[in-house]
């Protein structure tokens, strides 16, 4: 039988920070559509040959560790390998753990075929949901802005728990307007009902310099605690959560 | 026409006594003390003295001798040397041992008062301070004694480095460690220098804030007679009769005021914290249900401490809620050890999760909760009485035990002691090199170094009681009304520690714990053995000797800098850290940086996702009664309490780990005042570069600033449980 592989560039078997409430296997596929100058995790970005590996070793470790409740799959963009997603998603449910994902939110018809495995699916909101302030921090001339509205939409639908993750850039997306248009999409897309059912969050998260992709993105003093308070406070979302170095993570706001 | 003889040679030169007076050479005097100081030889190595003819031809040839250097004037200490010079070129090496001066070279306590050099760093909880400067140079000279006053097979076999022993400075005058019953001051009062002859004797505590200034001085009076840690087990059990009728408010103030207490009195050993852990129940276990409360003076007929369940339960969370403010500038409280026990009912009866959660909350942020789980059947579960100290070091009473029940009810004053008495470290990588890597003969060597091991601790045993039994150590040794002494000193644990587990089957198998199972089953082997050698001496001696793991302060990297010195070939196969650094600083300094895997510890720089790192460690804890620990290193700087949570669930039911803590480093910004998980280079909140980076490599939070460069290595070669698949 020939190997399945996949391009997934490392795991962390333990992670306590990257699934709500849950001790986690974290898996990181390689290769990414987008293309940020902020981006905190660019080695992952383009998928090397170095990063392939076997969907089988994969569910090995998934499977003998027995220290963890779920299973998350970042990158990053997973859903471009929705069949390795796929597999892996049923896999861990199989045994029992919780699955999730994050998306970058451009891959929609992916994500619905893979919705029903999930438990979490957690959707980067980049900058205001409009063409112009997308494509400063992707760095792509023609962002799939529509993609990601779609995403939403059906991730809104879903059973699954939605994070909306913002990694807030100063200069980029940490104005009040900002905030503003962004909680409008969200809210138009039905976000107050699934988060007062306790299904969704949104979640602004301190964005670190040195970890930055981009030479330029690494001149920008991150954003500092008051300011993330500030701006969740200013979203006027419900759930809205913080997440900073300082702080510990996932502060619920109000 | 006296200087003239002088030179001459005719005459010896006068001697300028220290007290300064000077007075002519009389090689009498050198006859006279010959002949009284090396009775020690008999007291110490049960061999004859000095005959008094060899002490005169001694003091003739050393008088010739001077009389041949042409000197202007001699000094006692001159004269001194040049005595002990003299037998051994005669061949009286033991009477030398006895007869020598012990000091140190000016230009190291010149080192030590301005804090620079090796002595600066060796004990990474000694702040530079003036009390500090006076300990450092009263170790020197106590370690130096003890050395020569040890039989010489032991000495050289610490100084080879083929063992370790711990606290050698306090190795004639203090037992290691004690985990004290505070019913026993809750009873009789407090004493703190045990006769009440020093210090003032108060009664029996009568209201919550006195018990609780009780508790801290208990320990800080302790310290003063003991070398290692101070705590309470069940601490909070024995507490709760004094928190009767208060409300919540009073009942966090009192905790409050305990932590301020411990981390405050900063007094013990040379200008430190005294070293101190509490063992923390959430409710009161089965064997204390149906005691009787023993305080306020009294035992209580109507009333046990079954009863006062609430205020345990309460005194828990006031506790953990505390160490999670953490002090005014919201820096965690580094003492009392919080030891939260791990019993199955505080993870079932759902009335106890809110303990559990907060433990698991400062886990998240400071990284401080050790978790003492007793599920485990090897922990003798609910029908004994146990703790770990400090260092890691577990202390048991089985409920078979004699006077078991009696302790239980406070007969008499019967009460419970348990503590070390010395701890003496092997250094296994070197047994497997001296087996030339046969296994038939690793165990041999491993039972001659054990055998020595054995030696060492039984003479301490010797020496401490006569201490005890004269008096010496008075707080121990205090009888309040009559009581029982305040310690059991013959019930004192005698625990033999080893390092490098990992490296004595690498040298054997070709592989480290990590990499293949022969090397897990040879470790699990030589476990064994050491067990079953431990039992003979158990069993030969009725005292207690217990296995453990060593935290290990110096000693790995002591070790393995010794292996480098004696067997270079191996040594440098084995040794972990950054050799070619450490071959580079040798010479200049012993702070290199190499060292041995501590206890039976994974490599802590391997690539071993954290479950597989459980499945090897926790196979070696039911025959380390004497004390392990499982460290959860923590990548992340801040984790989720409730994922913590989860964590800790498994690992209290589901595993055999008895001992656990979560590793996180911790950032402390001296600018603006933060604190909060990671080694961040800056302050993520004001972005400064005065920090303090606080990590935990041997067992306790130390900053890192004041670390040895092995442990400094250690420290970057540990695994984040990332893996590449
Ligand atoms: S931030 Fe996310 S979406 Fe952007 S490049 Fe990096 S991995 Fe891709």
């Amino acid at each position: 039988m020939k190997k399945k592989m996949a391009y997934i560039g490392e795991i962390a078997p333990l992670s306590l920070s990257d699934y709500f409430g849950e001790p986690a296997c974290v898996i990181f596929f390689s290769g990414c559509n987008f293309n940020c100058g902020y981006c905190q995790n660019w080695k992952l970005k383009k998928s090397s040959n170095e990063h392939l590996t076997d969907i089988e070793s994969i569910k090995k470790v998934i499977s003998e560790n027995k220290l963890v409740t779920a299973c998350k799959v970042t990158g990053g963009e997973p859903l471009l390998q929705l069949d390795a997603l796929l597999e892996i998603g049923r896999f861990a449910k199989s045994i029992g753990l919780k699955f999730g994902i994050d998306t970058n939110g451009s891959l929609p018809e992916a994500l619905a075929k893979i919705l029903h495995l999930l438990d979490l699916v957690s959707i980067d909101i980049k900058a205001d949901l409009d063409e112009e302030s997308y494509r400063r921090v992707i760095g792509l001339q023609s962002p799939p802005v529509s993609e990601v509205i779609k995403s939403i939409e059906i991730a809104m639908r879903s059973d699954a728990y939605v994070e909306f993750r913002m990694v807030v850039i100063p200069g980029y997306n940490d104005s009040t307007k900002t905030m503003k248009s962004v909680s409008e999409t969200l809210r138009a897309l039905g976000y107050e009902e699934k988060a007062s059912k306790g299904k969704a969050c949104f979640n602004l998260i301190e964005f670190v310099p040195e970890n930055a992709f981009d030479e330029d993105f690494r001149g920008i003093k991150n954003p500092s605690v008051s300011l993330l308070h500030d701006l969740a406070v200013s979203s006027g979302l419900k759930n809205a959560r913080i997440t900073h170095r300082g702080l510990g993570i996932l502060k619920p706001v109000y | 026409m006296m200087t003239e003889a002088i030179l001459n040679g005719r005459l010896p030169p006068p001697v300028r006594r220290s007290d300064g007076v000077i007075e002519p050479f009389d090689k009498e005097r050198i006859v006279k003390s010959l002949v009284k100081e090396t009775q020690l030889v008999k007291v110490l190595y049960n061999l004859p003295p000095m005959s008094e003819e060899d002490a005169r031809m001694i003091a003739e040839e050393v008088e010739e001798d001077i009389k041949n250097m042409k000197l202007r004037f001699l000094s006692g200490p001159l004269i001194r040397e040049l005595v002990s010079v003299k037998l051994l070129e005669h061949g009286f090496d033991k009477y030398r041992n006895v007869y020598t001066r012990v000091g140190m070279p000016l230009y190291d306590v010149y080192s030590i008062d301005h804090s620079e050099g090796y002595e600066a760093k060796e004990n990474a909880n000694l702040q530079p301070n003036p009390e500090t400067f006076h300990k450092k140079k009263a170790d020197f000279l106590s370690k130096e004694s003890y050395l020569l006053m040890m039989p010489p097979r032991i000495a050289d076999a610490h100084l080879r480095g083929d063992i370790h022993i711990h606290d050698l400075e306090y190795w004639g005058t203090r037992p290691f460690c004690q985990d004290h019953d505070l019913r026993y001051f809750f009873y009789y009062g407090l004493m703190p220098d045990g006769t009440g002859t020093h210090t003032s004797v108060a009664g029996p505590a009568k209201h919550a804030e006195v018990a609780i200034l009780h508790a801290a001085k208990v320990l800080g009076a302790a310290q003063t007679n003991f070398a290692g840690g101070q705590g309470f087990f069940n601490f909070t059990v024995f507490m709760a009769p004094y928190l009767m009728g208060l409300d919540d408010k009073k009942i966090h103030q009192l905790a409050q005021m305990f932590l301020y207490e411990m981390t405050q009195l900063y007094v013990a050993r040379g200008g430190q914290p005294v070293f101190s852990s509490i063992q923390i129940e959430a409710g009161v276990p089965k064997v204390w249900q149906d005691a009787p409360v023993v305080s306020h003076g009294k035992i209580w007929k109507d009333l046990t401490y079954g009863s006062l369940e609430d205020q345990v339960h309460a005194f828990a969370n006031a506790l953990l809620d505390e160490y999670l403010k953490g002090d005014a500038m919201g820096k965690m409280f580094n003492f009392p050890k919080p030891e939260v026990v791990q019993r199955r009912r505080y993870w079932t009866e759902s009335e106890f999760e809110d303990v559990m959660l907060k433990a698991a909350q400062l886990s998240a942020k400071y990284g401080s909760t050790y978790y003492d789980n007793v599920v485990p059947k090897y922990r003798g579960g609910e029908e004994g009485v146990s703790c770990f100290q400090c260092c890691a070091y577990a202390f048991a009473e089985d409920g078979a035990s004699e006077d078991f029940k009696r302790k239980i009810n406070f007969e008499d004053g019967a009460h419970f002691s348990m503590g070390g008495m010395q701890v003496t470290t092997l250094n296994l990588p070197r047994i497997a090199y001296r087996s030339g890597g046969d296994e038939n003969r690793l165990y041999e060597i491993l039972k001659e170094t054990m055998d020595i091991a054995r030696d060492a601790l039984l003479l301490k045993h010797r020496i401490m009681v006569q201490q005890f039994e004269k008096g010496l150590i008075p707080f121990a040794s205090q009888r309040p009304k009559g009581a029982p002494p305040a310690v059991d000193i013959k019930n004192l644990t005698h625990t033999i520690g080893f390092v490098g587990m990992n490296e004595l089957v690498e040298h054997v198998t070709g592989y480290e714990l990590h990499e293949d199972p022969s090397a897990q089953k040879l470790a699990l082997k030589v476990l064994i053995e050491m067990d079953m050698i431990r039992k003979e001496y158990s069993e030969e001696t009725g005292l207690k000797f217990s296995i453990a793991r060593t935290p290990a302060e110096s000693c790995a990297q002591r070790f393995a800098v010794a292996d480098m010195i004696h067997y270079p070939k191996y040594a440098k196969e084995y040794v972990k850290g950054d050799l070619e650094r450490a071959l580079s600083l040798y010479g200049d300094t012993k702070d290199v940086p190499i060292y041995y895997t501590n206890g039976a510890h994974v490599n802590v720089s391997a690539k071993v996702p954290l479950y597989e790192r459980l499945a090897i460690e926790q196979r070696f804890f039911p025959i380390l009664k004497g004390g392990d620990i499982f460290h959860v290193w923590l990548g992340e700087a801040n984790p989720d309490p409730e994922a913590l949570l989860k964590l800790n669930k498994k690992l209290a039911l589901e595993s055999w780990i008895g001992y656990w803590s979560h590793t996180k480093d911790i950032t402390v910004c001296r600018a603006c005042g933060f604190v909060g998980g990671g080694l961040n280079e800056s302050c993520p909140m004001c972005r400064s570069q005065d920090i303090r980076v606080y990590s935990r490599i041997t067992g306790y939070y130390q900053d890192v600033a004041s670390w040895n460069a092995a442990k400094k290595q250690e420290l970057k070669d540990r695994y984040r449980i990332r893996l590449p698949a």
